[in-house]
């Protein structure tokens, strides 16, 4: 006689798949659960770490960045809230809100200058400077930290990236495509011209003049008709790393 | 030697035609003119004339007549100096204002003892006392003009003994 499945066998094979499954869910919340601690003495571990090294986390910049890519691997944010645990024991939230006081005065005393859009680096150079007596030195990194914390507040800020800048925006103006790849070509010289846009993305004249008629009217360009070729050029001082701002090292 | 950090690169040297941008740019060149002037005591400016901050080689670039008329309109403007034509070809620049020069003479006629002297207006611009002050190569229309604000105000009188002579002040501080 063959040998069949009868009820009993397919009862069996339910209950050993159910046990499987039991086993495999059982080991699964094994899984997380041990991972739960590790996270947990990872951050209590962290924690340690911090209050150890609070001083060298607020002086060295290197070191600063480290430790926040250590924390953002643990998914712990200490910036997350100005009263938190982090701020309380590191001061970090007065640190990035002192900077982010100061990035907001110098977007504000430049703006008349470069229209509301100032390049990351030129940025950090003036903070810098208005902090060496400070002795705490700031990154590119820091700043966008504290811009970040910023944006949260609502006031307008944000980083855009222009081919290989990245530029801070402080004012509401919204830059579209074509004005972004105007501000990438001024990258190389500062400037640009008509013909120059013309030739690389060959756009209408009118599509080129009325992106440049916008930025000057943004106050992001200025107009040069000196040079002797008769050709009109447009300025753009947010990406000319030639020119240091008189504004605000006065 | 005059140096400015805010000398203004390429950017700045043609008219712009955006408002607030026009405004900022006057602002500039108004203080750098007059920064320029104080620094190196010059009160005329010949708008038609070669005029150190008007170009700059370096970028290959020069003023307009109409940016160069806008700017020193700007500074008449705020009272810091007068065309002395209607054709604004000429302006007198005040870096200091009259009545500045009026306090800068009688600190000089205090500092030398001269309450009771006379004086020729050649001799305060360029004689012995003036050496090394700041009245020295003062510019002889703005002495004159400020000469007569002090004699209105009872502080000195003016006179002219012959018509070959250079005026006299007779100071009464």
């Amino acid at each position: 006689m063959r040998r069949r499945p009868g009820i009993g066998g397919l009862q069996k094979a339910a209950a050993a798949r159910d046990q499987y499954r039991l086993l495999g869910e059982n080991v699964a919340k094994l899984r997380t659960d041990l991972m739960k601690e590790q996270l947990a003495t990872f951050r209590s571990q962290l924690e340690e770490f911090a209050r150890k090294h609070k001083n060298d986390i607020r002086k060295n910049p290197a070191f600063r960045a480290q430790f926040h890519e250590m924390c953002a691997k643990v998914g712990v944010d200490p910036l997350a809230s100005n009263k938190g645990f982090w701020a309380e024991l590191l001061g970090i939230g007065d640190f990035y809100y002192e900077l982010g006081v100061q990035i907001i005065e110098v977007c504000m005393l430049t703006r008349s200058h470069n229209g509301g859009l100032i390049s990351l680096q030129e940025l950090c150079n003036h903070l810098r400077q208005r902090r060496k007596k400070d002795r705490e030195a700031v990154t590119e990194d820091d700043c966008l930290r504290a811009i970040s914390k910023l944006k949260v507040l609502g006031s307008g800020f944000e980083v855009i990236t222009v081919g290989k800048k990245k530029l801070v925006r402080s004012v509401p103006t919204e830059l579209n495509k074509d004005h972004n790849q105007i501000l990438e070509l001024a990258q190389g010289q500062g400037f640009v011209t008509v013909e120059e846009v013309q030739r690389r993305h060959s756009w209408t004249s009118g599509r080129v003049i009325d992106a440049l008629e916008t930025l000057l009217e943004e106050g992001l360009a200025m107009i040069d008709d000196g040079h002797k070729d008769g050709k009109r050029r447009y300025w753009f001082p947010c990406v000319s790393s030639v020119y240091a701002t008189s504004g605000a090292d006065t | 030697r005059f140096r400015s950090k805010r000398r203004p690169p390429e950017l700045y040297w043609s008219l712009q035609p955006v408002r607030d941008t026009h405004e900022k740019q006057i602002q500039l060149w108004k203080e750098l003119i007059l920064d320029y002037c104080k620094a190196q005591k010059v009160f005329l400016i010949g708008v038609v004339e070669d005029f150190p901050l008007f170009s700059n080689s370096a970028i290959d670039r020069t003023l307009s007549h109409e940016a160069r008329e806008t700017f020193l309109s700007a500074i008449v403007g705020e009272g810091s100096a007068e065309w002395l034509d209607k054709g604004h070809r000429k302006c007198l620049i005040l870096w200091h204002r009259i009545q500045d020069w009026a306090d800068i003479i009688l600190h000089f006629v205090k500092e030398n003892g001269l309450e009771d002297s006379l004086m020729t207006v050649e001799e305060i611009r360029s004689g012995t006392e003036s050496h090394g002050t700041k009245l020295q190569g003062i510019d002889r229309t703005i002495l004159m003009r400020t000469l007569k604000l002090l004699e209105n105000k009872g502080k000195l009188a003016l006179f002219k003994r012959t018509s070959a002579d250079d005026e006299g002040v007779k100071f009464s501080v």
